[in-house]
């Protein structure tokens, strides 16, 4: 600490370290939050459903998404990044999954809303296994941080089926 | 800054810089303000620097003797014999 520029180099590099110790600690008070989300999808309308030119299945539907992720924020959250997807088993694939709908939660304030809209993205399926197809719609969520580990979970919603016939 | 000094000088940034990052911690956890946190602590970092890194006066209380001009001359430095390279320098006055 022989000089004004040492001891000033010395202050700072210490501060920034601590402040990496100081985020680690932020970042790890996370897993003490015990989160108690809710979610329902509900299927009002299928608005269409055929078989595209090129031989794939598209199908297009109006869906109220309701959710209460308020219990997923921390203090160290910067937003929650949410989506819907349908998932289900095809002779070709295992799982697919088709996102249907996302969005960003900013804020607690806005983290118990109900949607109603029509698909954001298209159902299209790869081939034409789609009717009479059941399905699930999982809402997954990815918790943001100001700083550190990023959380991901979901909820899964069993018992939809789609038409058995074209409409 | 004497060597006490300095010293003094390091031990008081570690302290005060801990001392602000437990504060600043434990404010913005308790409160749920990640950037009540970031704000404290800048605070505690400015003063930190504050108090540190200037030469105050209090960090010069033992300050270094440093023999006299008198006393030099009766203890005149060795001379260096051709050849060798002049060893380290005299540290004179370094009283611990």
């Amino acid at each position: 600490m022989h000089s004004f520029g040492h001891r000033a180099n010395a202050v700072a590099t210490f501060a920034v370290t601590i402040l990496a110790a100081m985020c680690f600690a932020a970042s790890f008070s996370d897993n003490f939050n015990s989160a108690t989300p809710t979610a329902s999808v509900k299927i009002l309308n299928i608005n269409w459903f055929q078989k595209e030119a090129n031989g794939n299945d598209e199908v297009s539907m109006t869906l109220n998404i309701s959710a209460d992720l308020s219990s997923l924020f921390t203090w160290n959250t910067k937003q929650v990044f949410v989506f819907v997807a349908a998932e289900y088993e095809t002779a070709q694939n295992a799982l697919n999954q088709v996102s249907l709908w996302d969005g960003i939660i900013p804020a607690k304030e806005h983290a118990k809303f109900l949607i109603h809209t029509t698909n954001k993205y298209r159902f299209i399926d790869q081939g034409s296994n789609l009717k009479g197809k059941d399905f699930n719609l999982t809402m997954h969520w990815h918790i943001m941080p100001k700083t550190g580990k990023m959380f991901a979970d979901k909820i899964v919603m069993t018992g939809y089926r789609l038409p058995e016939q074209y409409r | 800054m004497d060597w006490q000094g300095q010293k003094r000088a390091e031990m008081l940034m570690q302290v005060l810089l801990v001392a602000s990052a437990v504060a600043a911690f434990l404010a913005g956890y308790v409160l749920a303000d990640f950037q009540l946190m970031l704000l404290v602590y800048a605070g505690g970092v400015v003063l930190t620097a504050l108090i540190t890194v200037p030469d105050w006066p209090f960090f010069n209380r033992n300050p270094l003797k440093w023999l006299d001009a008198a006393d030099a001359e009766r203890h005149p430095r060795p001379q260096v014999s051709a050849g060798a390279t002049a060893g380290g320098k005299k540290k004179s006055g370094k009283n611990k």
